[in-house]
């Protein structure tokens, strides 16, 4: 009986035992594969008015740009953005590192009207920017076009048919239809007001699902569907965009301003507008969100150098300075922390100056890294006049790591069996032939292992190196250069807002590193064991 | 037996580790060209006289030593380098101690040591042919002929022993000093270091510890026997077998303690 009881608690012990380690696995993987994950593919909600899509040429015209632009599509809002002023280079619209430069042809000439209607409507005072530079015809705009890498230019589809030289050009398509509704659907009612509709919300609103605005989370009025008036500019959009134009309709203006009249007027009315309408009248659009995802870590990211802080383009120079960093690091620290560990273990004798060394480094290894950063900035910065650079970053990580290598050498030494040591001594080796050739080989694993340790705090430091290595994402040029490396970089996209998915994608990058490094010592310390 | 031919030379040998004292006024002459056995209880003090010898004793704190030891007619505590008197003085331990490193390089690293680098094709020569006769003579070769380049830590124990026997003779010593050289090995690797030791005797003046008697009656020449720190007898080794002169070796070596 009592045997029988032993035997089951024995059976529990072992099963919380195993559960235990079951959930740390599972945490573990969990942390891993999260991260990877949205390393590797990146998925955001993003909210715009326009819907998905797109026409080549919008009333007849079309927004050509220079070969060198790296766009697909492009919202009308943005288009208006470029002609307002809105926007100065192509940074924030295709990730391109070129001025902008929008060209529009003189409004007063017939080709201009249209330019002008696409995008400001029927609105009797065109907001042109200060920016955009206006040709007397189409001709000279193409001329433009191909002399500056970042010129746009808003071109009749026939001007550009009829030009010989297109190849270096590029027609963006235009996405221009939104969603108009009443100023009542979108107002604001008892706190409550209409959600973001996702692809599967506006299916149910246009094709006539949708009964009351209150279904959306709107106010409690009912959807009254607009059509577009036959033989307009909207309708044939509308028309052209095939899987939109189910709407049901339960109204049907004459005419384009009955239209808009009716928008405006009717409680609960929502209709297709042209962006650049919609704008003129004053009509409220309706948010949409869409899942957007992709592939996040790329190899472009790997290869291309970044720019506007990390923004765009890569990380190339920024995984450049970390292998600097970390092998400027391992050549100062490993040659001085072997050394104590070998002075330690094998010289020095055994008193009360050692154990305070040893109480001393002991200590160090458990002070927070920033403490260590503050020490680099004030002496290796400013005392030492080092500057911001990778000399001072790594003379600091050098202090913050010693410690680790230190004592984990210390034990790998210690753990050298003495017979090892008289074997070579009874062969008539000096005391350094001795430790030069049997001891550290011997201890060369254990040695490893605390330099391995080392290089994973030193490649994981951001702190410490905020202040004495500096955030410049170029590559360094030399000791006293600044310099960015990854978990910094981590650090600085995550904290100034700059990009998620990019800081995921680095992280990656970063745990790829390690994981090579800890693959690669691993390697050699078999190699080193000799055996096989 | 004659004083001349001694090759150690042992007088009033007093040795403290700390405040104990570990040996007690040893005397002792170790003839050349034979093989002495040293045996004793465990913590007789016959270890430690062997590590005397070749002043293993030195890497121990706290350890004092008084009398006189001659090796070759020359004080081992005077201006005698340690490290020369180590070189023509090996010493086998109780444990194989292989180093990490090749069969090869185990061999190789007491010349390399002393100085001989293998840079030019004739030293190398040089070189390959010492460790392969330090194998020969090990009685080891035949068995590693093939894996000379391979890690010495995959060897068996008796091999591994062999090996520190010809990493030993690689430095072309004079005398050879085995620490209970068997005791951790199996009686067929045990038969072969027992056979080693009567062909290596020709050559090398040797001193063995060792806890088995039969072992020493059948090796060696000459025996001692310690007791608490004291050499409490030492003759040819028939004698001490067969017609001890002290009740306490007679006691020992009928298994009556120890």
């Amino acid at each position: 009986m009592r045997r029988r009881g032993s035997v089951a608690r024995e059976r529990a012990a072992f099963g919380v035992i195993r559960g235990l380690s079951l959930l740390t696995i599972a945490i573990l993987a969990l942390i891993m594969g999260f991260i990877l994950y949205k390393g590797f593919r990146f998925s955001n909600e993003v909210r715009g008015t326009v819907l998905p899509y797109a026409e080549r040429s919008p009333d007849g015209l079309a927004l050509v740009v220079g070969g060198g632009i790296d766009l697909d599509s492009l919202d009308f809002p943005v288009l208006y953005g470029m002609y307002t002023d809105e926007y100065i280079n192509w940074a924030k619209i295709s990730a391109d590192d070129f001025d902008l430069l929008p060209i529009a042809i003189d409004p007063a000439k017939p080709d201009g009207s249209a330019t002008a209607k696409l995008l400001f409507g029927e609105s009797a005072d065109p907001q042109w920017g200060g920016l955009v530079k206006t040709v007397p015809d189409a001709a000279a705009a193409l001329a433009l076009l191909r002399s500056t890498p970042g010129a746009a230019a808003i071109l009749p589809v026939d001007a550009l048919r009829a030009s010989t030289d297109t190849k270096e050009l590029r027609v963006v398509p235009i996405r221009r239809l939104m969603l108009a509704a009443n100023e009542d659907v979108v107002a604001l009612v008892d706190n409550r007001s209409i959600e973001d509709l996702d692809d599967a919300a506006l299916a149910r609103l246009m094709g006539g699902a949708v009964k009351n605005w209150k279904e959306l989370g709107g106010p409690d009025l009912t959807v009254k569907i607009l059509s577009p008036p036959a033989g307009s500019t909207l309708a044939a959009a509308v028309a052209s965009g095939r899987p939109l134009s189910a709407a049901k309709a339960s109204i049907a203006p004459p005419s384009m301003a009955a239209y808009e009249t009716a928008l405006s007027g009717t409680s609960g009315a929502v209709g297709y507008s042209l962006a650049a309408d919609a704008q003129a009248a004053g009509l409220a659009p309706l948010t949409l969100k869409t899942v957007e995802s992709g592939w996040n870590l790329t190899w472009k990211y790997l290869v291309e150098a970044p720019r506007l802080s990390g923004k765009v383009g890569g990380i190339s120079t920024i995984i450049l300075n970390t292998l600097l960093m970390l092998a400027l690091t391992i050549l100062i620290a490993a040659p001085i922390g072997v050394a104590a560990a070998v002075y330690l273990i094998e010289y020095a004798k055994q008193g009360p100056l050692i154990r305070v060394l040893r109480l001393g480094t002991e200590t160090l290894a458990g002070i927070p890294s920033i403490i260590f950063g503050l020490f680099g900035f004030l002496f290796f910065v400013n005392i030492l006049h080092f500057g911001f650079g990778l000399l001072s970053g790594c003379l600091t990580l050098t202090l913050m790591i010693l410690p680790t290598i230190v004592r984990t050498s210390e034990e790998a030494l210690k753990a050298v069996p003495r017979s090892l040591r008289e074997g070579s001594l009874a062969l008539g080796a000096t005391k350094l032939q001795t430790v030069l050739r049997v001891t550290i080989p011997a201890a060369a694993p254990g040695i490893l292992t605390g330099l391995i340790l080392g290089v994973g705090r030193a490649v994981g430091e951001t702190a410490a190196l905020l202040f004495t290595m500096g955030s410049d994402y170029k590559l360094a040029k030399g000791l006293f250069s600044s310099a960015r490396v990854l978990s910094s970089h981590v650090y600085l996209l995550f904290a100034e807002g700059i990009s998620f998915d990019r800081a995921f994608s680095t992280a990656t990058v970063l745990i790829l590193v390690v994981l090579v490094f800890n693959f690669a010592a691993r390697r050699l310390v078999g190699r080193m064991g000799g055996v096989k | 037996m004659e004083s001349t031919g001694a090759k150690f030379d042992v007088t009033k040998l007093d040795l403290w580790y700390g405040q104990t004292q570990a040996l007690n006024q040893v005397s002792m002459k170790i003839e050349a060209n034979s093989i002495t056995a040293l045996i004793g209880p465990s913590g007789c003090g016959k270890s430690t006289f062997l590590r005397v010898l070749d002043r293993m004793n030195d890497l121990i704190d706290g350890v004092r030593v008084e009398g006189t030891v001659l090796y070759d007619g020359a004080d081992i505590f005077g201006s005698a380098d340690v490290i020369d008197l180590r070189k023509r003085i090996g010493m086998v331990f109780q444990k194989p101690n292989p180093f990490p490193m090749s069969v090869f390089d185990n061999v190789a690293y007491g010349p390399r040591v002393h100085g001989l680098h293998a840079r030019t094709a004739a030293e190398k020569r040089h070189l390959s042919e010492l460790v392969e006769k330090s194998l020969v003579n090990a009685a080891l070769f035949d068995e590693v002929k093939d894996r000379l380049h391979k890690s010495a830590l995959g060897l068996s124990g008796g091999q591994q022993q062999r090996l520190c026997i010809a990493r030993v003779l690689a430095v072309e010593p004079d005398v050879l000093l085995m620490d209970e050289p068997t005791s951790a090995l199996d009686p067929i690797s045990t038969a072969k270091i027992e056979a080693l030791l009567d062909e290596l005797k020709v050559r090398y003046t040797i001193v063995i510890v060792t806890h088995n008697m039969q072992q020493a009656g059948r090796v060696s020449d000459s025996t001692g026997f310690f007791l608490h720190g004291e050499l409490v007898e030492y003759a040819p080794t028939k004698e001490i077998f067969f017609n001890p002169r002290d009740k306490r070796t007679e006691n020992y070596i009928s298994g009556r303690f120890g």
